[in-house]
């Protein structure tokens, strides 16, 4: 299996200075199956000891999963202004 | 009030081109906006279009459009486990009907056809806020505040205009995840020729499945899957692509690895189409069609992108900005509701977990049955019934199942 930073690395960034996905961590303490780790296919969410969700907003893929894949709406999302390009598509 | 332009449309994906390129033929005064550098730069689709539509929009399409393959050969896989699948082929030479075509080649051409045919598109342009004001909606840009009487919402399943004027709920169920990656690949096969592979149950757990399809030296590999199955898959959405790939072995080098949402309503959950001074097309309409043999979105992306030029037309010429519903009047006298609606009972039918995983199983333990010769044998509809039985479905709803099927 091609390492997923691999595959990341394949595409080309422009990452906006400010995020563009914020969490609130406080939520994710007390939310035990954390569907956003196993949902998003850049693998933006990232469970940590302590109980919170470390955010890599600089992999994010803009599928727009976000909107959905929180159960709790502990994740404010919106599209950022440069982001990901595609090459192929 | 004063306006910026007859109507906004806000994507330059393929229904936004449609919309813009007809209605700018109608002669109204049309601004695009884009989020992408290029038209195409954001888009992510599996990969087959349809042309019957394109054909309409731009009629001598096929000479000029950066199409990859016509697909001449349907396949279908269906895992039953790790050990058995069922495979059936067909194929039709010289068949034109459908392409395999890569969006961000793609896109670019048809924006460029749409700013030869004089419409306006505003690249790297992104839609931060929108309220209505006056007699029209007013979208904050983060290249500036641009108003208008009459909007197409064209931004895809994520629908930013009507989202951030509170007309839409998602949910998870209704949502696919498509991921993709691009092989790069010798691809054996005469330059008139391309293949479909459409793969069910090769990932457990997943609502959806995989598909190959065949362009020019790549193939675009991938799945789509519910949200809401996600978290039963036995593999993350991250690594659901590499999964894939393995499982029906097909090697090469990665070009690109890429994933986007694909709406997933069908014709009786579609989420309002049109309000006051406000039009959605494509997936932001939540347009897309699987019965189960024809995956479609981009073929009702252009039709409702014309359809919307076309009635944008007759609102402007109104001047009643408030009857959109004149969109959905032309809407369903199209193509696209008609085959929405036409698609709906085998729509429901795949949604099914029968269909997904009990049928494909009790098919391959029939099919293992016959082709397994021993000195106990029966005939084949009474191992069909008893294979039904042991998994406690009467004959009655399989037969009720096989009619939704062909209906």
């Amino acid at each position: 299996m091609v390492p997923l930073l691999k595959r990341l690395g394949l595409n080309t960034y422009n990452v906006d200075k400010k995020p563009h996905i914020e969490v609130n961590t406080d939520i994710c303490i007390n939310c035990k199956d954390k569907p956003c780790t196993v949902s998003c296919p850049a693998g933006t969410y990232e469970a940590l000891p302590d109980g919170r969700i470390a955010v890599h907003y600089e992999r994010c893929l803009e599928c727009g999963g976000a909107l959905v894949i929180c159960p709790f709406g502990a994740i404010k999302f919106r599209f950022p202004e440069g982001g990901i390009s595609y090459r192929y598509g | 009030m004063s306006f910026d332009a007859d109507v906004i449309i806000v994507g330059g994906g393929l229904s936004g081109l449609s919309a813009g390129i007809t209605a700018v033929m109608e002669g109204l005064n049309v601004i695009l906006l884009e989020r992408g550098e290029y038209s195409g730069a954001k888009n992510v689709s599996g990969g087959r279009m349809y042309i019957h539509a394109l054909k309409m929009l731009i009629p001598d399409a096929l000479e000029r459009a950066p199409l990859e393959r016509p697909i001449t050969k349907e396949t279908f896989e269906i895992f039953c486990d790790k050990n058995r699948k069922i495979t059936f082929s067909f194929e039709e030479k010289d068949k034109k009907n459908s392409f395999s075509v890569l969006r961000s080649k793609f896109d670019r051409w048809l924006a460029s056809e749409a700013e030869n045919l004089g419409l306006l598109i505003s690249y790297s342009t992104l839609v931060l806020n929108a309220y209505r004001e006056g007699e029209g909606i007013t979208l904050e840009t983060n290249r500036g505040t641009l108003k208008a009487p009459l909007i197409i919402d064209a931004s895809g399943v994520t629908s930013i205009v009507f989202r951030l004027l509170g007309l839409r709920k998602f949910t998870p169920d209704k949502w696919m995840l498509g991921v993709k990656e691009i092989i790069k690949t010798d691809v054996n096969l005469p330059e008139n020729e391309g293949e479909v592979r459409t793969i069910v149950g090769a990932i457990k757990g997943v609502k959806g499945g995989g598909f190959v399809y065949t362009n020019k030296d790549t193939l675009s590999v991938g799945m789509a899957v519910t949200f809401d199955s996600l978290p039963k898959s036995e593999f993350p959405a991250k690594d659901l692509v590499e999964a894939f790939r393995e499982r029906i072995g097909i090697e090469g080098e990665i070009l690109e690895y890429s994933a986007h949402a694909i709406p997933y309503y069908g014709f009786k959950n579609l989420p309002p189409l049109y309000d006051k001074n406000l039009i959605a097309v494509g997936d932001s309409a939540g347009f897309l069609i699987n019965d189960g043999f024809t995956i479609r979105g981009m073929d009702l992306a252009i039709g409702s992108g014309m359809i919307a030029g076309l009635a944008a037309k007759k609102i402007v010429e109104s001047r009643n900005f408030s009857n959109t519903e004149v969109y959905y009047e032309m809407l369903k006298d199209s193509f696209v509701l008609k085959h929405l609606e036409l698609a709906y009972n085998r729509f429901e039918l795949i949604n099914s977990p029968l269909t997904l995983s009990t049928y494909p199983e009790i098919l391959c333990n029939v099919l293992s049955d016959m082709f397994t010769v021993e000195e106990n044998r029966n005939t084949l509809i009474n191992d069909f019934i008893y294979r039904l039985k042991e998994k406690g479905i009467p004959l009655s709803q399989t037969v009720r199942d096989l009619w939704k099927a062909i209906k």
